[in-house]
């Protein structure tokens, strides 16, 4: 079954690109580890996972690129073609001759319904070229001016269209002080428009991924380049075939679906997080050895501890002791900087993954008390090991890991509105001060559900 | 030879050349000997008689009177010692016909039981002797009946067929064994459901230990009732992978599928679950169906390619390519021994059935005699039963819960019907007098302000709302049920794309896919605008609920 994937604006098509290099480049490889068999089923079911196939035998990425400017996307489509390993498809893109100036609302209000029947008529065809549509896969930042506002339209329209079909959005956390102004109205807006249509928003803050970048990367230069790398390869890491929950020799053919029902079944909590271990340099990778309990001791307490990356963990967070927690319970009772999870899925790729212990993730104490461990949390597995990390676990978190980023995005922007600051940008093409309040309700309404697990 | 040949007279006066001694004119003497005055069909033994009769009388002596008299005493003497013979021989005859054909009732009724057991199902297949067991109500044969039951009826309503309901895996002697219970609770309740109205089946203790009589009504009721083997054969054909289940039915009641006591979900102990809890489980709903749906589509899509790609592969008017199993059978030509085996046991069955279908008449008379035995003791033994089990419907509420419940539901439904009718009549006639009233007031104005124009559209929408309702009320030309074979057909022969059939299992009905689909959007739509009906209802009570809240802002998902 395959996912049909959608860029929107800049920073999806950079992102998208990165993320089909990654993948192509993970089942040339020969670094698996495991069986020829084994190995030529995951290939197989990335493939057509992701890519069909051409006359040529090039393998053509089933995605469909947006964006109001045409520089970025020539530039992608060509570097893809360079490559040699893959390409997109020539006609599988929609740009014109002008940006959208990071307005929200021009890309929403004006763009949006000015272009949707080319645009949903490119996602028609690819979706129509595959045999199985497994879902929709957008990838979109959250507070620029075309993805952010298109992307929440094209959302909207990609509903109405498969209202059966599995949407998931990768939506880009803005840098904190990041340069546009009206970022925090432009994520607000975003935020409440997709969590009406999609199904899940897995979210990838600038913020973490630089500082990864930083220290556990070693890079001196960090561009942008090797931020969409490392988003990259914590995506591939999630969506390259695992084994199924049960077993089974064959890999999962509804990997989407999978996600969705393990993590996102209550409409009101959407938002997930996402954390992968190891995340080294590559030139270090063949000196470096990595033990199993050691990998998910550390998981483990980034989930706890709301740690963004393997180094800087605050190990003095602990669950709170059995008891304590009541159905009633508020979150004063439980130790500060506890995060409490709803659901979590584990990913274990490599050696030796099906003898790894993961009772330390079925504590009841760090879920919520509604749900029980046996509900909340799932591992997939497969031996066979992904981008060159001989072992590698992946960690998607449906908790309360965003819930202070999007505190301070609702505050800000609540400040700035209060105001009245740069509002008519938006009520010029259509956005009225009633959208923005319905917008804020959402999202209060989100924070708080998170709040009170 | 001048004369006439045909003159009898002149023949015989006439010394012809034939020369005939005999004397035709004493016809008298062979009516009068005694051989002749007996019919004609004892001439053979009174040949016989007659060679003693003269041996007789060639022994007795005496004078000619005297030997005369003797002559027919003895004659009298033999004769009724012949026909005592004969009568003997006759009842010889007769009862040698008789055991013979007691014999061959015998050797019928055991074809009859083995051609039903062999036309049954291989997973519910009883031994013939079983049947003949359960007839004198033989206690070892009850548990084996039970099973038999189960089995049987586990099919009809498409259970899936696990481990633990494997015939013979539960052992006899656990009589406390879970299992054990609920197999019997679950035949009881299944044939409660049908309808099955014989009190001392449900009296029958729960252990399996006695009954076998009771149960081997019930198996004869089975089988005229509810069709059995029809149904069992029909279900277990051998699949060609081309079915698809289409449903038009209207039909929104629960039906046993999903009612079984032993598919009880356990759910926890504490009265209240969190609504959180059940939102998620919802939500997980949702995602599986999602997911089903998207498996059928591609399903559909890669069926689809078969058919193209075989087509033009048979010769047949009908079907001209191939089904999802030839094809796998062309693709990997090894597996064909488990499809032999298949379509082999399936055959069996069927020719069982064949014969089982000639030699019926005798099973339901060996039945009947059954029925008159249990008719005789049962009225031997009800002067000793005072005890009248109006109690019936409690003991079934044990082993089906929802008995109680349904009955009281059907008990509510006919008494609201009743009071909707009277209601309506009341209504009507309540309304047609203000309405006549009303036209007679507006009569007058309206002559001023062209009344014909209004009544027309007024005619308009009665009749569109009329048609509506005979739409929904009218009974549908065809409910569709069950699965149909796809079979793609095209149009034209120089046509890429045909468009597709369905051709149902019998040879009887095709029908085109594009009325199916017409007829299940127009399902969709009245369904549809149900839902949204019912929607605004929810809205209409949420809010008349939120405005009694005070303090509170309802924020709407």
């Amino acid at each position: 079954m395959s996912i049909v994937t959608v860029q929107l604006g800049q920073c999806g098509n950079q992102i998208g690109h990165e993320v089909f290099c990654c993948l192509c480049s993970d089942i040339r490889g020969t670094h698996g580890l495991c069986s020829k068999k084994e190995n030529q089923s995951y290939q197989d079911a990335c493939k057509e996972r992701f890519f069909w196939e051409e006359e040529s035998g090039v393998p053509v990425a089933r995605a469909v690129l947006v964006d109001m400017e045409p520089k970025v996307i020539s530039q992608t489509l060509s570097m893809a073609a360079r490559s040699g390993c893959w390409k997109y498809n020539n006609q599988s893109h929609f740009c014109q001759k002008q940006g959208s100036g990071n307005n929200w609302a021009n890309g929403y209000s004006v763009h949006g319904p000015r272009h949707k029947e080319s645009i949903m008529d490119l996602v028609q065809r690819e979706a129509e070229r595959c045999d199985r549509l497994g879902g929709f896969f957008t990838i979109m930042s959250m507070a620029g001016g075309t993805g952010s506002g298109l992307g929440a339209f094209v959302t909207q329209c990609l509903r109405d269209a498969f209202p059966a079909s599995f949407i998931l959005n990768h939506v880009i956390w803005p840098y904190g002080t990041g340069e546009v102004i009206v970022q925090n109205y432009n994520s607000v807006l975003t935020l409440s428009h997709l969590y009406r249509s999609s199904d899940a928003l897995l979210v990838h803050e600038n913020d973490v991924i630089h500082k990864i970048c930083a220290q556990l990367m070693n890079i001196k230069q960090i561009s942008f380049r090797d931020v969409n790398q490392v988003i990259a390869h914590q995506l591939g890491s999630v969506f390259q075939p695992v084994h199924p929950a049960e077993g089974g020799s064959n890999y999962s053919r509804n990997p989407l679906g999978d996600l969705m029902e393990t993590l996102v079944p209550h409409p009101e909590f959407k938002m997930l997080g996402l954390r992968n271990i190891p995340q080294i340099p590559e030139n270090s990778l063949p000196y470096s050895t990595f033990s199993w309990p050691g990998l998910i001791k550390h998981l483990r307490q980034m989930l706890i501890a709301n740690a963004q990356m393997e180094e800087g963990i605050d190990w003095q967070v602990r669950p709170p002791p059995p008891g304590s927690s009541t159905p009633s319970s508020h979150s004063t009772k439980k130790p500060l900087h506890f995060n409490t999870s709803i659901a979590n899925l584990v990913i274990l790729r490599g050696k030796d993954v099906h003898s790894v212990d993961l009772g330390s993730f079925q504590d009841p104490s760090l879920y919520t008390s509604w749900l029980k461990p046996q509900d909340a949390f799932n591992a997939w597995r497969t031996p066979r090991a992904f981008n060159k990390y001989e072992k590698s676990a992946s960690l998607v978190s449906n908790s309360q890991f965003l819930l202070k980023p999007l505190d301070s995005v609702v505050g800000k922007a609540w400040n700035m509105f209060a105001s009245k600051a740069y509002i008519h940008q938006y009520t010029k093409f259509g956005i009225e001060e009633e959208d923005f309040l319905d917008s804020f309700t959402t999202l209060e309404q989100v924070i708080s559900s998170y709040t009170t697990l | 030879m001048a004369g006439s040949v045909l003159c009898p007279r002149a023949a015989r006066t006439g010394g012809t050349s034939s020369g005939t001694s005999r004397d035709p004119g004493h016809p008298g003497r062979q009516a009068g000997s005694p051989q002749c005055s007996l019919p004609a069909g004892r001439r053979r033994r009174s040949g016989r008689d007659g060679r003693k009769g003269s041996a007789g009388r060639a022994g007795s002596g005496g004078g000619m009177r005297g030997r005369q008299r003797v002559q027919h005493q003895e004659h009298r003497e033999h004769r009724e010692y012949r026909e005592h013979r004969e009568y003997r021989e006759h009842r010889e005859h007769r009862e040698h016909r008789e055991h013979r054909e007691h014999r061959e009732r015998g050797r019928a009724l055991s074809a009859a039981a083995g051609a039903l057991c062999r036309a049954l199902p291989p997973r519910a297949r009883p031994a013939p002797d079983t049947l003949r067991r359960a007839r004198f109500d033989r206690p070892q044969a009850s548990l084996d009946f039970w099973r038999l039951l189960y089995a049987l009826l586990k099919q009809i309503h498409g259970g899936k067929w696990t481990e633990s309901d494997a015939i013979g895996n539960l052992p006899l002697w656990d009589r406390r064994n879970k299992g054990h219970n609920n197999q019997i609770g679950f035949v009881k309740s299944a044939l409660w459901y049908h309808g099955y109205d014989r009190p001392e089946l449900y009296q029958l203790p729960a252990d399996g230990s006695a009954g076998s009589r009771e149960l081997l009504l019930a198996f004869s009721w089975m089988l005229h009732r509810l069709d059995l083997l029809e149904q069992l054969l029909a279900r277990n054909r051998v699949r060609t992978g081309d079915e698809t289940s289409v449903c038009t039915c209207e039909d929104d009641l629960p039906n046993i599928q999903k009612g079984t006591p032993e598919t009880t979900p356990e759910c926890g102990l504490e009265d209240r679950v969190d609504v959180r809890y059940l939102q998620w489980l919802n939500g997980r709903l949702r995602f599986q169906w999602q997911s089903l749906h998207a498996q059928h589509q591609e399903q559909c899509k890669l069926l689809h390619k078969i058919h193209l790609f075989t087509s033009g592969s048979r010769v047949d008017q009908v079907l001209g390519h191939f089904s999802v199993t030839e094809t796998d059978l062309v693709r990997q030509p090894e597996n064909y021994k488990q499809l032999l085996q298949l379509l082999e046991s399936e055959t069996m069955q069927l020719e069982a059935f064949l014969e089982w279908k000639q030699l019926e008449p005798v099973y339901w008379q060996w039945m009947e005699t059954v029925l008159d035995n249990m008719a005789e003791e049962g009225n031997m033994c009800k002067s000793q039963d005072t005890h009248v089990e109006k109690r019936r419907l409690p003991k079934l509420t044990s082993c089906c819960p929802w008995a109680d419940n349904l009955t009281g539901q059907i008990d509510r439904l006919s008494r609201d019907l009743m009071t909707l009718q009277d209601q309506l009549h009341k209504l009507v006639a309540h309304r047609k007098a203000a309405w006549c009233e009303k036209v007679k007031a507006r009569e007058e104005e309206l002559q001023k302000e062209g009344f014909s124009a209004t009544a027309r559209k007024i005619q308009e929408r009665v009749e569109l709302k009329l048609l509506d309702l005979t739409r929904l009320c009218a009974p549908k030309k065809y409910k569709m049920h069950g699965l149909y074979r796809l079979v793609l057909r095209s149009e034209h022969p120089a046509s890429k794309m045909g468009f597709g059939q369905c051709v149902s299992k019998e040879p009887v009905s095709a029908v085109s896919a594009t009325e199916v689909i017409r007829e299940l959007r127009m399902r969709e739509a009245s369904l549809q605008r149900e839902l949204e009906q019912l929607r605004e209802e929810c809205r209409h009570r949420l809010d008349a609920i939120a405005e009694g809240l005070d303090g509170v802002i309802c924020i709407s998902p």
